[in-house]
Formats: C-alpha cells, sequence, structure tokens
C-alpha cells in the first residue's frame, strides 16, 4: 500500500485503496465494492423499468428514460444508422447510466468516502469499459465491412498508416482516461477541501459536490456519445465505400 | 509546505495511472450489468415503448380520421342548407305565382260574375218593365176610358177610335218615361213627337 502525499500535514491521497489480495493479485476493494454498488444500483432502476414497462400511463422515471432512449436512438441514427449495428443504442445507454450512477457516488458525504468512492475514479473501471468498447467496436467494424474495415487506416494516404494506427491505439486510452481524470480530481477536490475546518469546509464542499454532479452527468453523456461516434467511424467506411 | 510525492510512485508495481487486477474484476461487473439489462430489461421496456408510440400513432390517425369526417359533415351541411336555401326561394316563388294565378283567376271570375248578374239583372228588368207595360196598356187604357166615360158621360162603345185613343195616350207616356219600346213606337201613328235618337236605331 503506498502513500502519495499532496498535502504536508494534510491526509489528501491519491490513488489509495484498500487491497485484497486474491490468487496472488492486488484487487482494490473500495472500487470493486462501489462498483457492485453503482451495478445494483442500476439493475434495480433498469429491472424496475423492466417491471413498469407494462403500465399504459408512463411514469415521470419512465418517460426520463424514454427521452434518454430518444436521444441515444437518433444520435446512433444519424451515425450509422440503427440498422447496422441495434445493439449499439442499449450499450450506450447502459454505459450512460452506469457511468452515471458510478460517477454520482461522489455525493455520498466525505466521511464514508473510503468505503464508497466513484469507482469511476479508479482507471481500472474506465479502463475496463473503454477496451471493452472499443474492442466491441473493431469487432462490430470488421463483421459489418469484412477485410474492408482495414483500409480505413490507409485513407486517405498509405502514408498516414501510423498515424491511424497510433489513433486506434489512444481512443481506449484517452476515452477511459478522460473519465478517471475529471472524476478524480472531484474527488481530490473535495479532499482538499475537507481539509479546511468543519465549520468553514461545509460550503465549499456541497458547492463542489454540486458541480462534481453536473461534471459526472456531463462525462457519463461524453463516454457514451463518444461510444456511439466509434462504432459510427468503425461501421461508417460501408457508406463511403458504396459511395465511390 | 506541501511536497509532492507523485513522481516517486513511479517506481515499484503502484501507479494509480496503471491498472492492476481490479480491472478484471470491473470488467467482469460491467458485463454482468450490461447482460442483465440486456436478457431483462431490453426486451419489455422495447415492447412497452412500441407497443405506446403504436397507440399514439394510431390515437393520431383517429383523430386525423374524426376531424376529416367533421369537415366532410360540415361541408355537407352547408351543401344541404344551400339546396335548400334554393329549393325555399324556388316554392316560395312558385307559391307567389301560384297566389297571383289564383287571384287573378278568382278576380275574373268575379268580374264575369258580375257581369253575368248585371246582365240578368238588365234582362229582368226590360222583361218586368215590358210586363208592367203591357199591364198598364190593357189596365190603364180600360180605366182611363171608363173614367172619361163616366167624366165626360159619352159613351165610347166605339172599340176602334177607343183604342186609338188610348194608345196615343200611352205613348204620350212612354216619349216622357222610357225611350225603349221602339216596337211600341213603330206602331204609334206619328201624332205624337218622336225624339231624334230613337229614329237613328
Amino acid at each position: 500500500m503506498r502513500e502519495y502525499l499532496l498535502a504536508a500535514g494534510g491526509d489528501v491521497q491519491v490513488g489509495e485503496h484498500l487491497k485484497w489480495q486474491v490468487l496472488g493479485l492486488a484487487i482494490n476493494a473500495d472500487t470493486v465494492l462501489s462498483t457492485a454498488i453503482a451495478a445494483v444500483i442500476v439493475l434495480g432502476f433498469g429491472l424496475y423499468l423492466a417491471a413498469k414497462s407494462k403500465a399504459k400511463v408512463p411514469s415521470g422515471l419512465q418517460l426520463a428514460f424514454e427521452s434518454v432512449t430518444d436521444q441515444v436512438e437518433r444520435q446512433v441514427e444519424s451515425n450509422m444508422g440503427i440498422r447496422t449495428a441495434p445493439f449499439v443504442v442499449p450499450l450506450a445507454i447502459s454505459l450512460f447510466f452506469f457511468i452515471l450512477i458510478a460517477n454520482w457516488l461522489s455525493l455520498v458525504p466525505h466521511a464514508f468516502e473510503h468505503y464508497v468512492a466513484p469507482p469511476t475514479a479508479d482507471v481500472n473501471l474506465t479502463f475496463a469499459l473503454s477496451f471493452f468498447v472499443i474492442i466491441l467496436v473493431h469487432v462490430t467494424g470488421i463483421r459489418v465491412n469484412g477485410k474492408h474495415y482495414f483500409r480505413h487506416f490507409i485513407e486517405p494516404y498509405p502514408v498516414l498508416l501510423p498515424l491511424l494506427v497510433i489513433e486506434e491505439l489512444v481512443k481506449p486510452i484517452t476515452l477511459a482516461l478522460r473519465l478517471f481524470g475529471n472524476i478524480l480530481a472531484g474527488t481530490v477536490m473535495v479532499g482538499v477541501l475537507s481539509l479546511i475546518p468543519a465549520l468553514a469546509s461545509w460550503l465549499p464542499i456541497s458547492a463542489w459536490k454540486l458541480f462534481d454532479l453536473f461534471i459526472g452527468a456531463l462525462q457519463a453523456l461524453i463516454f457514451a456519445l463518444l461510444t456511439i461516434l466509434y462504432f459510427g467511424f468503425a461501421t461508417g467506411s460501408q457508406d463511403a465505400e458504396a459511395a465511390h | 509546505m506541501t511536497s509532492y510525492n507523485l513522481a516517486a510512485a513511479g517506481g515499484g508495481g503502484g501507479n494509480f495511472l496503471v491498472p492492476n487486477a481490479t480491472f478484471f474484476a470491473e470488467l467482469l461487473i460491467f458485463l454482468i450489468v450490461l447482460g442483465v439489462i440486456w436478457r431483462y430489461v431490453v426486451p419489455p421496456v422495447k415492447r412497452s415503448m412500441g407497443e405506446r408510440q403504436e397507440m399514439i400513432r394510431q390515437q393520431i390517425q383517429e383523430s386525423q380520421q374524426a376531424s376529416k369526417r367533421l369537415a366532410e359533415a360540415e361541408a355537407r351541411y352547408s351543401a344541404a342548407l344551400a339546396e335548400a336555401r334554393v329549393e325555399a326561394a324556388k316554392i316560395r316563388e312558385t307559391a307567389r305565382a301560384d297566389a297571383q294565378e289564383i287571384k287573378d283567376e278568382m278576380r275574373q271570375q268575379a268580374e264575369q260574375e258580375v257581369a253575368r248578374i248585371r246582365e240578368r239583372g238588365d234582362e229582368q228588368l226590360a222583361t218586368q218593365r215590358e210586363q208592367v207595360v203591357r199591364e198598364l196598356r190593357s189596365e190603364l187604357g180600360k180605366l182611363a176610358v171608363t173614367l172619361a166615360g163616366r167624366i165626360v158621360g159619352e159613351s165610347v162603345a166605339d172599340d176602334a177610335r177607343r183604342a186609338g185613343t188610348v194608345d196615343r195616350f200611352l205613348d204620350e207616356l212612354q216619349g216622357m218615361a222610357a225611350p225603349e219600346s221602339v216596337p211600341e213606337q213603330a206602331k204609334a201613328d206619328g201624332s205624337v213627337p218622336v225624339p231624334n235618337g230613337r229614329r237613328k236605331r
């Protein structure tokens, strides 16, 4: 267990996690726990929606969910055509709500943050999501376009091949680190603010947590949107092919 | 006051930017979430959303049909109204013409009736007058003769002379009263002055 000391005399630590040793591998226990909490919340929400879906008159929650769904469907439709990869819609929606709930775990009072920190402030979750998404993007691209899919590495000029390869390699890393950085910054900020004596710190901390609420929603949206865009890029070259 | 020890993290196995085995646990959790959503949440939600959209589409269609029917009914109504107005005007016109005709006819009939009645009245009057004249001629002659005979004591048994005297007398009377009895006049012997108008006839 290592400590990254940010402020001498304080206890703001970055990247410190409770560890479990499983089969000789270190596992961040707090991240796993809070991810599980986020998963339970998301699944509860989803199953509630599924159970309520028979109602003729939709509840407010259903309407909110459906407006998100409409938005996502429109995005997918405009980027790649919804028929090309219909699973992208539920994937993007699941990613959005899962990341949203995970980010909003930062609202848990500061006193509990050693147990329930937003799991997206740990690269393990964000990398897991981004690699999963990017691998799925490449698989979908190959399945939709066949061997033509690889042509986009040498278009418009073969000289650009190294750059385009790097671009593809960088995609999952940027996708993961963008989310991670934003959420981690929020938690660090709260940690720093909590060094202020408690009598005065409640106001800036509350303000910052409200801001975190906004950042969390924004980052979830960005992650889902980029997922759709990447799927669009990967499957869209077929249209370019047909246009030629 | 601040000492950043982040650089120190570069060595060893614990850079927080590098994922560790937690990666797989996180991936597993997310896959479970995705699997459960895919299996249990997506189908019913998709179905119900589809049903609701279908329902809304149907309702919109129905309302469009209803408004179309309403417009049709309104058009039919106004057409019928216009037709009825035309019909009413026609009927009124016909009725007015009929009334005029009936009035004219009745007036004509009445006039004819009046004329007929007047004619008959005239005829009756003429007949009565003639009768009266005839009666008077016989009665009045006798009475006058009797009276004259009595007064003058003269015997007037001679019929011919008597008739001449009476006739003359009556003609005078007639000349004063009625110019109609021409035949009587023609019979007269002309000693009595006769108005000019009668001759011309």
